[in-house]
């Protein structure tokens, strides 16, 4: 039944149950992530736990160093940094709240955050539409299946700086593959990537290009654990496919397209190589996001206070967006609880 | 303008027109004076930071010969002039940069670099006999390169290597096809490039930078046709003047009008492989990008490039120019040996290669000058021409202040927007208020 | 049974529509990379030229020291997925046994921070202790992707595999190190492979954290490819082989460890970055 299951456990007989269990578990671990407040409930359980078992913590130990140091003496430094008038070269001076006001009243900024939203929500929408329907298809059983899958996959496997490079010869306006293909079809010639109006559209292309398949398979392995009964029950009473669909399959899958949502959701808020590689955020700033915009504030005009100050704000935002994500799916789980 | 400081002397205009004959590499020998102890450092390891262009690949095809002079093993490497100019200042920065010679663009970091204090002072080695050849003196650079390579204490930081001055590159065939002649002034610039572009044979008149930051020299270079530049003596921005908004919508009318489709994401070296083509008429660029125009390996235009001077403005005659040089970082451990590669990279033999190969103009008169030189240059009679007269109208194109990179990241923006349509008195308005703070704060520090 | 046949046509049609951008991009790529500048500069474009380039592949390794790269790239991925491993493995473990969903919080906040707001400390850090200049700070900063995608999917390895045996050889008195390395970790082994893989590979296609971390002599290759890029946007052929030299080694690992990929990835719903 499940397409994955057997590579991944090796562990008993009983596959399926495993992979159920799995998914289930990962799923719980995202939303507690995000609500402390689920956290402290679950304190009582935990303590409990370290009781029984032996002690697990000098396991843990190393890695939360490691990671704390990586994120800790950065977040600090950063904040610090957000503070101070600093340019490369040049000395340093305490400078208040100085970075946040310029922020404030920096039209580059806020078109840059228009760009990213813009970037984000379309980088969004389209491999989670893709993604499902390929991940529908991927779930049934046809000829060469296992081929098609791993060549599907390797968009999101290849080097994206490298993928970047091929992609801004195809969009080349004269000699570009894409606007031949389009002149077979009597579209005429795009400008693509060097067009102030096409860039984030062509852009978000190849970022759809890129990101589907890790969509489709996490969707896929939501639809592994959906159980086969309720459809044979419904075929019987004659639901048609876009009826099972809609009403069975989907409300199954929803907390993994959730989860698809949200990593979706983050990584497009954070896209760098590709823009990096494409565009620098050009033409102009027309493909400027905030990340790139904090690169150049950062690595080419050395402005490190008021790239901190970017970092910071960008910090929050992604957070903050992540944080409602959640909050809708811990709401729409909460209905589903209801619903049952 | 009579105190130009880039103005050649008679002499050397003189020679200009001498210089035709030969074809073929001029044979000269390299010869290094025996006063200087070449060998004393051999042994040692050196790394040098070079910016990608003409004028880098010369120095690297030659590098072997350095190391066959001094015994001194040079890793050199010549990254992109964007990355450049970023990881230098990021490494420079830190205290402890990777390299040992770094080759800087003045017009773009000269005040940077000076107020970081990145580079050593070099102005000992040029005195010492054992370490420099008795021919390199400062009174052999063009006046310009010592202004560039001293700080404003006027100590000497670097060697001036290259200097360059944006000409125009054009197609004879295209233009006798349409019965048009060469420009003289702005307006037969424009009337050319609107008279050659026909994109229904994918032919266009005119192309330049389109990409941002890298198109902001050639907007400048178009306002000192005006009369004008960005800046006054004190400091004080002048890009709002109706002059600096006619360059610009100069700028726009031979973009859109005249210039292939995608222009904006156009760099040199796109601009370039474009006019390389055969389908452009006009390229405005800096002298030292010809070497593969007369290449039938790279090149379709062959035999029909032409190389004019800038067209004469409304209200002054002007060669946008540039400058590049090689610094010894104030941090290296190998600040003699390091001075001798600069001394060699600028020495006559190597500035001979780089003029006869067209891939730059060197700063020492005394290469110029040199009429075995200038026969030697496999550039056709009309490059050096437009070197030798571009050299006579030669004006900084760039100011001379700390935040460049924003100075050309700021209006290269609002330049690409006039590309897409954008008015260029509001677009210029909006990049000046956003660019005076900036302005301020870098002088703040 | 015709009618079932039928709709597995109608399937792999569907998925051979779906499957066609990264089929034709990939044909693409090599294409160019075959190619002599002529060919590449030909309009109506050309697929299969007459004459195979095979001079673009020599020219990557001959001019731009990208064996140096290569090997560059190979320590850094290899010193920063092992260094994940030993202390993501027992932390996946510890975090699992204990159900500590604090630690994982932690995790999915190095998760969600962009990595540039950690290259300005780091980079700054760096430079103080005076490692700037040598493979280390790459390693260092590549530990920000490598350790979550390990400790990720072994949090969730662990949660699956039976306690039963572990119980058991508390009960006879084993330390809790020796029940980890005797009982759960040969278990585990499938989840280590999978978190191998997919740290390598995202550590290896990493970019930003190289342009600004890497000199001359530390260079890892996706730096590397994207410097060529810039100059040499004219020279299609060399440039395309430089970037399928560069991405070929995650390609062929994706091929052949397909299997193991698509299971992790399904299950920790991870990804680097």
């Amino acid at each position: 039944m499940s397409a994955i299951a057997p590579e991944r456990t090796g562990v008993t007989g009983d596959r399926t149950e495993v992979t159920t269990g799995r998914t289930e578990v990962t799923t719980d671990r995202t939303g507690v992530t995000a609500d402390r407040t689920e956290v402290t409930t679950q304190a009582s359980e935990e303590s409990q736990s370290v009781r029984l078992a032996p002690n697990y913590w000098p396991f843990v130990v190393p890695a939360l160093v490691v990671v704390s140091a990586v994120i800790v003496f950065p977040w600090a430094f950063t904040l610090w940094m957000s503070v101070n008038r600093w340019t490369l070269g040049q000395s340093r001076s305490f400078a208040g709240m100085e970075n946040y006001l310029r922020l404030a009243s920096d039209p580059r900024f806020w078109e840059s955050l228009v760009h990213t939203l813009t970037y984000t929500s379309l980088s969004v929408a389209a491999p989670m539409f893709l993604g499902t329907v390929a991940a529908l298809i991927f779930d049934a059983r046809f000829p060469l299946r296992g081929l098609l899958r791993g060549v599907f996959v390797m968009p999101m496997m290849a080097t994206p700086v490298a993928v970047a490079l091929v992609w801004t010869m195809m969009f080349h306006p004269q000699l570009g593959v894409l606007n031949y293909l389009l002149s077979l079809v009597g579209i005429p010639a795009q400008e693509w990537i060097f067009n102030a109006n096409t860039v984030i559209p062509s852009l978000v292309a190849v970022e759809t290009w890129q990101w589907t398949p890790l969509v489709m398979l996490i969707v896929l392995g939501g639809l592994a654990s959906v159980p086969r009964e309720p459809f044979e029950s419904a075929e019987i009473d004659g639901a048609n496919a876009w009826q099972q669909f809609r009403y069975l399959t989907l409300p199954m899958i929803a907390p993994f397209l959730m989860i698809a949502l949200i990593i979706r959701t983050i990584d497009a808020l954070k896209s760098f190589d590709i823009i990096y590689a494409m565009t620098q955020g050009g033409p102009g700033t027309a493909s400027e996001t905030i990340n790139i915009y904090l690169y150049n504030t950062a690595f080419s005009y050395y402005d490190i206070g008021y790239g901190s100050a970017m970092a910071v704000v960008f910090f929050i935002v992604i957070v903050a967006l992540s944080f409602i994500l959640l909050m809708l799916r811990q709401r729409s789980q909460w209905n589903d609880a209801e619903g049952k | 303008m009579s105190s130009n400081p880039f103005k050649p002397t008679r002499r050397q205009v003189l020679a200009g027109t001498t210089a035709l004959a030969a074809a073929g590499l001029a044979g000269l020998r390299p010869s290094f004076s025996a006063g200087v102890d070449w060998k004393r450092f051999a042994g040692t390891t050196l790394d040098v930071n070079l910016v990608k262009s003409p004028r880098s690949d010369t120095i690297l095809k030659y590098i072997a010969e350095f190391e066959e002079l001094t015994g001194i093993k040079v890793n050199a490497e010549a990254t992109p002039e964007q990355q450049q100019r970023q990881k230098t200042v990021i490494e420079l920065s830190s205290g402890r940069p990777s390299f040992d010679v770094v080759h800087l663009s003045y017009h773009v970091q000269k005040r940077q670099f000076e107020k970081g204090g990145w580079l050593a002072d070099i102005a000992g080695y040029l005195a010492d006999p054992t370490l420099t050849d008795p021919g390199l003196v400062e009174s052999d650079f063009a006046e310009a390169g010592m202004l560039f390579a001293k700080d404003n204490q006027g100590v000497l930081r670097s060697l001036p290597f290259s200097v360059d001055y944006w000409i125009v590159y054009w197609n004879k065939e295209l233009f006798e096809a349409k019965g048009v002649k060469y420009p003289e002034s702005f307006d037969q610039l424009v009337a050319a490039a609107e008279a050659l572009t026909d994109p229904s044979t994918n032919t266009f008149g005119f192309v330049a930078r389109g990409l941002k930051n890298a198109n902001t020299p050639v907007w400048t270079s178009l306002m000192l046709g005006y009369d004008m530049t960005p800046l006054d003596d004190k400091g004080k921005l002048r890009t709002e003047t109706p002059e600096a908004i006619e360059a610009a919508a100069l700028y726009q009318r031979l973009m859109t009008k005249s210039a292939p489709p995608g222009v904006t994401g156009f760099n040199w070296a796109e601009a370039q492989s474009a006019f390389l083509q055969g389908k452009i008429g006009m390229w405005f660029d800096g002298v030292g990008f010809a070497p593969p125009m007369e290449n039938p390996e790279k090149s379709r235009v062959v035999g029909k490039v032409g190389y004019g001077v800038m067209p004469k403005g409304p209200k002054a005659h002007a060669s946008g120019t540039f400058g590049d040089g090689l610094g010894v970082t104030a941090s290296s451990e190998k600040k003699e040996a390091a001075y001798l590669f600069c001394q060699w990279a600028v020495s006559p033999a190597m500035g001979a290669r780089l003029l006869q190969a067209g891939a730059g103009v060197p700063f020492r008169k005394s290469v110029l000058e040199d009429p075995k030189v200038r026969e030697g240059v496999t550039m056709p009679a009309s490059w050096l021409d437009a070197v030798v007269q571009s050299g006579n109208i030669s004006r900084l194109a760039l100011p001379v202040i700390i935040p460049v990179t924003e100075f050309r990241d700021i209006y290269g923006v609002a330049l690409t927007n006039m590309i897409a349509g954008a008015d260029p008195a509001e677009e210029l308005k909006k990049a000046t208020a956003q660019f005076q703070p900036v302005l301020d704060r870098s002088e703040q520090g | 049974m015709s009618s079932r046949l039928l709709n597995q046509i109608g399937l792999f049609f569907a998925a051979l529509v779906i499957v066609s951008p990264a089929i034709l991009f990939f044909l693409w790529m090599i294409s160019l990379s075959l190619k002599f500048e002529i060919d590449n500069g030909a309009y109506p474009p050309i697929l299969i030229p007459e004459r195979f380039a095979w001079s673009n592949y020599v020219k990557v390794f001959e001019e731009n020291n990208f064996l140096l790269y290569l090997w560059n790239s190979v320590l850094v991925t290899g010193t920063a997925t092992v260094l994940a491993l030993l202390i993501g493995v027992p932390a996946g473990y510890g975090i699992a046994r204990l159900k500590a969903e604090k630690s994982a919080v932690v995790i999915m906040i190095a998760r969600m921070t962009p990595g540039l707001s950690y290259l300005i400390p780091l980079f700054l850090l760096f430079q103080w202790i005076g490692i700037l200049g040598t493979l280390w700070p790459q390693i260092i900063i590549h530990l920000v992707v490598t350790v979550p995608i390990v400790v990720w999917v072994m949090i969730g390895y662990f949660e699956t595999t039976p306690m039963e045996l572990e119980e058991a050889a508390n009960i006879d008195g084993a330390s809790s190190w020796q029940v980890f390395r005797l009982v759960a970790l040969p278990i585990a082994r499938p989840g280590i492979v999978v978190a191998f893989i997919l740290s390598v590979i995202f550590s290896w296609n990493n970019f930003v954290f190289g342009v600004v971390l890497a000199s001359r002599e530390t260079r890892t290759l996706p730096v590397a490819v994207y410097n060529m890029l810039s100059y040499e946007q004219v020279s299609w052929g060399p440039l395309a082989a430089a970037a399928l030299v560069v991405t070929l080694p995650v390609l062929v690992l994706t091929m052949f460890a397909q299997k193991q990929i698509v299971a992790g990835l399904t299950a920790g719903a991870v990804k680097g970055g």
